[in-house]
C-alpha cells in the first residue's frame, strides 16, 4: 500500500510536470497581453508583468470592428459545423450499413481525396468558385461542408461498423427505412463520434485562416483570424494587443472542448469496448 | 410516413441551401451595383497596411487622392502581409475582372520575376517611365525592370544601419563609433562581459538582428549573381565575410551565444533597447522604437562599418512597389493613382509619418531637410548609407538562388562546413541552376 502511494506521488508530480511544461506558452501569451509594448521589448524579458495592462484586450477589441469580424465568425461556423455532422453522418451510414455494388471501390475513391495536398486543389477551386460568381461571399466556407468531408465520413464509418447489425435488421424487419433508421437509431448512438466530428469543425471553421483570405473581398465580412492580422506588419508587430486578440479567439475553442469533453472520453471507451 | 420523415429532411437541407446561396448570391450583386452607381471609377487597392500606426496614414493619403480627383475613387482594403500575394495570384489566375484588384503593393524583389511570367500588367505606355527613372533610387528602379519593360513603381525602401549605446563605448574607452570590421571586432572585445557560461552585456554580433547575406553584400557591394549575370558568391571578400562572422562565434562561445539570442527570441525583447548590446544592426524605422521604448538611451547611428578602408559601407534593402496585376479592370486609371503615389507630395507624406526610406530619392532628400534632432541626425545617416544600399531581385534566371544559397550559408557559420568548402558549393549549385534554365 505504501509503495503504490509512493508510485502514485511520483506519476502525479510527473503529470504536474508535463502540465506546467505544456501550459507555459499559454502563460506567455497571458503574460505577453497583459503587459505594455516598452516592458516586451525589455531583455532580459519578465514572466511576469510589472505593469499590468488589462486595458490590452479593450485595446485590441477596438483595433478593428471586432465584433462584426466575432458574428460573421460565428455564422460560418454554425452553419459548417450542422453540414459536417449531418452530411457526413448520412453519407457514412451508407458506407457503413447498406450494401450496393461497388462500394468498397467507392470508398476507397472518397479516400484517396485525403491524399491530395490542399494548396495543389487550392486555385483551381478558386477559379471554380469565382466562375460560379461565389466571390465575396460566404458560400465557398459554407458549402463545401454540406457535401462530405472525407475525414469525416471515414471516421464516422469506422464508428458505425462497431454498432451491430442485428439492429439495423431488427429495425428493418419493423419496416423502418434507411432515413428512419439513421435519423431514430443511429444518430442516437453515435452522439460520441458526432460531438468529435462538431469540434473538429468546429475548429477548422473558427481558425481557418485560408479560406476567407482569399474568398472574401470586404473587409466588413471578414473573420476573426484575418482581423487578427491587423497587428502584424511587415515591420513592429503589437505583441500585446496580437495575444490579447489571439486569446480572445482561443477561448470558445477551450470553452467547447470542456464542454464536450465527457463525450471524447466517452468516444474513446465505446471504441476499445465495443458495446452498443 | 417514417420515410417521410428522412425524405423530408433532405428536402429541408437542400432548400435551406439554396436560398442561403441565392440570399448571399444577391448580397453580391447589390453590392456591385451601388459601387458602380457612382460615375467614377471605382479602383480596387490592396495593401497591407492595417496597424493602427500605418492604416491612418495610407487612408489618409488616399483620401487625399481621392479629393483631387473627379475620375477616380480608390477604395482601400487591408489584406494580411505575405498572404495577399497568394490571394492576389489566385485572383489573376482566375482572370476574373472582378476578382483582380487594380492596384496591389508588391514585394519589390519579386516584381521582376512577375514581369517574366506576365502576371502583373506592363505599364511603359501607362506612366511616364522618364520622369519616374529621374528621381527614384537607382536600385529601385532597376528592380522593377525587366527586357526593357516597367512592371511596377517603387514606393518604399529601407536601410541597414548600425545603431551604437554612446554610454556603453565610452565605459570601454572609445568616443568614436567603429568604422571597419576590424574596429568591429575590437571594441566588442573589448565591452564584452562575461560572466561564467552568460553574458553580462555583448558589444556586438554580426548575426543579431541581421543575417550572413547581409554581411556579404556588406563585404563587397554585389548580390550573388550580378546584374549581368555572373555568379559571384564565392569571392576572396565573401569569404573574408564568413571567416570574420565564425570568429565572433568561436571566441564568444557558440552555445552562449545560442543561449544569449534565445533569450530575446524572435523581434520581442529586444538587447539593445535593454543595453545588453552596444552595438546593433536594423533598419533606421527602429528609430521610432528607440523613441517609444528606451528614451532613457544615449546613442548613435552610422551607417554598417565597411570590411576594410575604403571597401565600401554597403547595405541591404528590401522593398515594396506598387503594380497593377494582369487582367485588372482600369490599368489607365490604375496608373494614375501609382504616380501619385510614386509623387513627391504623397511619398514625403509617408516617409515622414513612418519614418521610413522611401524610393523617391527627391522626398527622401526633402524629409530630411524638415526633420530637426535626433530624427534628423538618423535620417541623414539613413540617407547616406542609401547611397550604398542594395536591393536584391530575385534572379528570372534562377528564382530559387536564395533558396540554394542559404543553406550552404548556415553550414558555414555552423562550422560544419569551411568557408571555403561552403561557398563552392553555393557556386556550383547556383550555376548548374543557371544553365539548366538556359
Amino acid at each position: 500500500m505504501k509503495s503504490l502511494r509512493g508510485s502514485n506521488l511520483v506519476v502525479f508530480l510527473l503529470l504536474c510536470l508535463g502540465s506546467v511544461l505544456i501550459l507555459l506558452p499559454l502563460w506567455w501569451m497571458i503574460s505577453t497581453s497583459l503587459k505594455p509594448m516598452a516592458e516586451i521589448l525589455q531583455f532580459p524579458p519578465t514572466f511576469f508583468p510589472d505593469d499590468w495592462q488589462f486595458s490590452n484586450y479593450l485595446k485590441t477589441w477596438q483595433a478593428a470592428p471586432f465584433t462584426l469580424y466575432l458574428v460573421n465568425t460565428l455564422f460560418i461556423t454554425l452553419l459548417v459545423v450542422i453540414g459536417n455532422v449531418l452530411v457526413n453522418a448520412f453519407v457514412a451510414y451508407g458506407f457503413a450499413k447498406i450494401q450496393f455494388p461497388g462500394r468498397n471501390v467507392w470508398f476507397v475513391i472518397l479516400l484517396s481525396t485525403m491524399m491530395i495536398p490542399g494548396f495543389v486543389t487550392l486555385v483551381p477551386q478558386y477559379i471554380l468558385f469565382s466562375r460560379l460568381g461565389w466571390l465575396n461571399t460566404y458560400l465557398p466556407l459554407i458549402v463545401p461542408a454540406f457535401f462530405g468531408s472525407a475525414f469525416f465520413i471515414f471516421l464516422l464509418r469506422q464508428f458505425y461498423l462497431r454498432i451491430p447489425n442485428e439492429l439495423i435488421e431488427a429495425a428493418r424487419m419493423d419496416g423502418a427505412s434507411h432515413f428512419y433508421i439513421w435519423w431514430h437509431i443511429m444518430l442516437p448512438l453515435s452522439k460520441p463520434i458526432l460531438a468529435t466530428v462538431a469540434i473538429f469543425s468546429f475548429n477548422g471553421a473558427w481558425n481557418d485562416f485560408l479560406g476567407p483570405l482569399l474568398y472574401l473581398n470586404d473587409e466588413t465580412k471578414y473573420t476573426l483570424q484575418l482581423g487578427l492580422q491587423v497587428f502584424k506588419s511587415e515591420a513592429n508587430t503589437q505583441w500585446n494587443l496580437l495575444m490579447a486578440g489571439s486569446l480572445i479567439v482561443l477561448l470558445p475553442v477551450i470553452v467547447l472542448f470542456f464542454i464536450f469533453q465527457k463525450y471524447f472520453i466517452e468516444g474513446m471507451d465505446l471504441s476499445s469496448g465495443g458495446k452498443g | 410516413m417514417k420515410r417521410g420523415v428522412g425524405i423530408g429532411l433532405v428536402v429541408l437541407l437542400i432548400a435551406a441551401l439554396g436560398g442561403l446561396v441565392w440570399w448571399m448570391q444577391g448580397g453580391q450583386e447589390q453590392a456591385s451595383n451601388t459601387a458602380n452607381s457612382d460615375e467614377k471609377v471605382t479602383l480596387d487597392f490592396w495593401s497591407f497596411w492595417g496597424s493602427e500606426t500605418r492604416r491612418p496614414i495610407i487612408e489618409q493619403m488616399i483620401s487625399d487622392f481621392n479629393e483631387s480627383q473627379d475620375e477616380i475613387f480608390v477604395k482601400h482594403t487591408f489584406i494580411p502581409f505575405g498572404d495577399i500575394w497568394t490571394k492576389e495570384l489566385a485572383a489573376v489566375a482566375s482572370k476574373n475582372q472582378n476578382a483582380i484588384p487594380d492596384v496591389v503593393v508588391g514585394d519589390i524583389n519579386a516584381i521582376k520575376l512577375r514581369g517574366q511570367k506576365q502576371q502583373v500588367e506592363p505599364l511603359n505606355n501607362l506612366v511616364d517611365v522618364n520622369a519616374l527613372q529621374g528621381v527614384m533610387h537607382p536600385e529601385a528602379w532597376d528592380a522593377v525592370q525587366y527586357e526593357n519593360e516597367t512592371y511596377a513603381v517603387p514606393f518604399t525602401m529601407d536601410t541597414r544601419l548600425l545603431f551604437y549605446n554612446k554610454k556603453m563605448l565610452e565605459e570601454a574607452g572609445y568616443t568614436e563609433p567603429p568604422q571597419t570590421w576590424a574596429d568591429l571586432t575590437e571594441m566588442s572585445e573589448k565591452i564584452t562581459v562575461k560572466q561564467g557560461n552568460t553574458f553580462e552585456k555583448v558589444g556586438f554580433y554580426p548575426l543579431f538582428g541581421v543575417g550572413t547575406d547581409v554581411w556579404l553584400i556588406n563585404a563587397d557591394g554585389r548580390n550573388y549573381i550580378t546584374k549581368d549575370g555572373e555568379v559571384t558568391i564565392n569571392t576572396p571578400e565573401d569569404r573574408e565575410a564568413l571567416e570574420w562572422i565564425n570568429e565572433f562565434t568561436d571566441k564568444m562561445g557558440r552555445k552562449e551565444i545560442d543561449a544569449f539570442k534565445a533569450e530575446f527570441g524572435e523581434q520581442q525583447a529586444n538587447p539593445f533597447l535593454s543595453e545588453k548590446v552596444a552595438m546593433y544592426v536594423d533598419v533606421a524605422t527602429f528609430y521610432t522604437q528607440i523613441r517609444d521604448y528606451g528614451d532613457h538611451l544615449d546613442y548613435g547611428v552610422v551607417p554598417l562599418p565597411e570590411r576594410e578602408e575604403g571597401s565600401g559601407h554597403y547595405s541591404w534593402s528590401g522593398g515594396f512597389a506598387l503594380e497593377i496585376p494582369k487582367g485588372a479592370k482600369h490599368p489607365k486609371e490604375a496608373a494614375t493613382f501609382i504616380e501619385y503615389m510614386a509623387g513627391k507630395e504623397a511619398q514625403m507624406y509617408w516617409a515622414e509619418k513612418n519614418f521610413d526610406q522611401v524610393a523617391n530619392q527627391e522626398a527622401g532628400r526633402a524629409v530630411a531637410d524638415q526633420l530637426e534632432d535626433k530624427e534628423k541626425e538618423v535620417y541623414e545617416v539613413a540617407l547616406t548609407a542609401m547611397e550604398n544600399t542594395l536591393l536584391t531581385p530575385v534572379p528570372v534566371e534562377v528564382p530559387d538562388l536564395v533558396s540554394l544559397v542559404s543553406p550552404e550559408l548556415e553550414q558555414a557559420t555552423l562550422g560544419k562546413k569551411t568557408p571555403e568548402q561552403a561557398l563552392q558549393a553555393a557556386e556550383q549549385k547556383v550555376k548548374a541552376a543557371k544553365e539548366g534554365a538556359q
